[in-house]
């Protein structure tokens, strides 16, 4: 029997679920200041939860 | 029988005890009693994954109703209803909103010492108000005893035949279910005379559970459910309003901005409590009665809360929504659990969760009204009053105004 498909987004999920500190970074600095949210307001912290999340989106 | 001599329960806006739904999956906390005034949202599920970017302009569809502005696009809520159902079991799983929500409706029926012959069920979904029907209420029995024939109207055919009759009531009913796939939005519109389906004074009662906030034009599907009720007949109506998902909402703007320096409507306006009691009065209805409930049910994460909305077939269907793969970002999504758990995922946030988990509230706006009759209760004249409210509020009354 194949192994059930995994949706790419549950893929996703499990990689954001596995960076919970670089996903919390991320959070505070958006949270800190929200009435003030502009582009690229936090992208160093969302590239350190990127690079993160694809570190584990690789072991499949 | 007239309704004044029916008592209705009066509740207050934050509800009824919460009652827990699904062991696993969904646990209920208390409603919380904050009265937010954010327009409010549906969630954007779509596009999880998936291209859509084949699918027709929605411009063309055939549109119901006699109202110029279209929000939603109907097509494309029947393709994601359609889809849902088809994976019964996933479809099955995220039953415990709808079921909590046609309990809760059915509970305001038994308020109403009636039986009735012919009930339509507005948007009826995979027939959960017949099966909430169907449940046992001692000492009474399930309400579907009181019910001849009830007939189901869903937009996606689906989802209405979703169960077979033997998953929705016990062989031993006397209740006649009939499925009608059509859109809720259109069937009611015109009678049989202009080519319609449905003649006028035909229902005994109609009744609808989390389907009315995909309504284009609202004011005119009221107009015609007062068209198909028999004079002095209820009109029972639950529906996702107010701040439903607005934790959802305001997160996925802020990551918006951030990752992609705008907002993008992934969140429906619904319509506020204020604004439906509004609209039952001037589409006809009397003796109106609108209170609010709030569900808030817990998540694993922000993705199992997308996932959810998107097996129950409640993904975006804005007309003006990011299409294909762009529906949510891969960017925002990446960035919107941590952004969720930080602004609502903890008490002290104002938040309902304990840490572990994300809350996401359902507003549900429950409305009873009341084809005009005769025999039906009327308010008194103006100035026909012989107590002055002076006396009754005491005070000076002047003091009143200033409160």
């Amino acid at each position: 029997m194949p192994a059930p498909k995994i949706r790419p987004v549950d893929r996703l999920a499990q990689a954001v679920a596995k960076c919970p500190a670089e996903s919390t970074a991320y959070g505070k600095c958006i949270v800190a200041d929200f009435h003030n949210v502009h582009k690229d307001k936090c992208l160093s912290e969302f590239q350190v939860l990127q690079a993160c999340i694809q570190k584990h989106m690789g072991k499949r | 029988m007239s309704p004044c001599t029916l008592p209705f329960r009066i509740r207050t806006h934050w509800g009824v005890a919460a009652q827990p739904i699904r062991q696993c999956r969904a646990r209920l906390v208390s409603p919380h009693c904050s009265f937010r005034r954010h327009l409010a949202v549906a969630a954007d599920a779509q596009n999880l994954g998936k291209n859509d970017s084949n699918r027709s302009n929605p411009a063309g569809h055939p549109q119901g109703g006699t109202g110029s502005f279209q929000i939603f696009d109907r097509e494309v809520k029947k393709l994601q209803r359609d889809r849902a159902a088809l994976k019964v079991e996933e479809s099955r799983k995220v039953d415990y909103l709808r079921d909590e929500v046609a309990n809760r409706l059915v509970e305001r029926l038994y308020d109403i010492n009636r039986n009735y012959d012919h009930v339509l069920d507005l948007g009826a979904g995979a027939c959960h108000l017949a099966r909430a029907l169907h449940k046992p209420h001692p000492p009474s029995g399930p309400f579907a005893d009181r019910i001849k024939h009830l007939t189901c109207v869903e937009l996606s055919s689906n989802y209405l035949t979703r169960d077979e009759d033997s998953y929705i009531m016990p062989p031993t009913s006397s209740m006649r279910l009939t499925r009608m796939a059509r859109d809720e939005e259109t069937v009611l519109f015109n009678p049989p005379s202009k080519g319609g389906e449905l003649e006028s004074n035909t229902f005994d009662a109609v009744i609808s559970s989390g389907s009315l906030q995909w309504i284009n034009d609202l004011p005119s599907v009221l107009a015609s459910i007062n068209r198909v009720l028999k004079p002095d007949s209820p009109f029972l109506c639950a529906m996702f309003g107010g701040d439903t998902l607005y934790e959802l909402r305001t997160s996925l703007q802020l990551v918006n901005m951030d990752r992609l320096g705008g907002v993008s409507p992934h969140v429906s306006p619904l319509a506020d409590v204020r604004d439906m009691g509004g609209l039952l009065q001037r589409t006809g209805f009397k003796l109106i009665t609108v209170d609010v409930d709030d569900i808030i049910v817990d998540y694993l994460d922000v993705f199992a809360l997308l996932k959810d909305l998107q097996a129950m077939g409640e993904a975006n269907a804005i007309l003006g929504r990011r299409k294909g793969l762009a529906g949510i970002s891969k960017e925002t999504l990446m960035g919107l659990d941590g952004v969720y758990r930080e602004l609502h995922g903890r008490p002290e946030d104002g938040g309902s969760g304990d840490g572990t988990g994300i809350p996401a509230t359902f507003r549900i706006i429950y409305m009873i009204g009341w084809k005009e009759g005769t025999g039906q209760q009327q308010p008194l004249k103006r100035g026909s009053g012989d107590v002055n409210l002076k006396e009754v509020l005491g005070g000076e009354g002047q003091d009143f105004g200033k409160k």
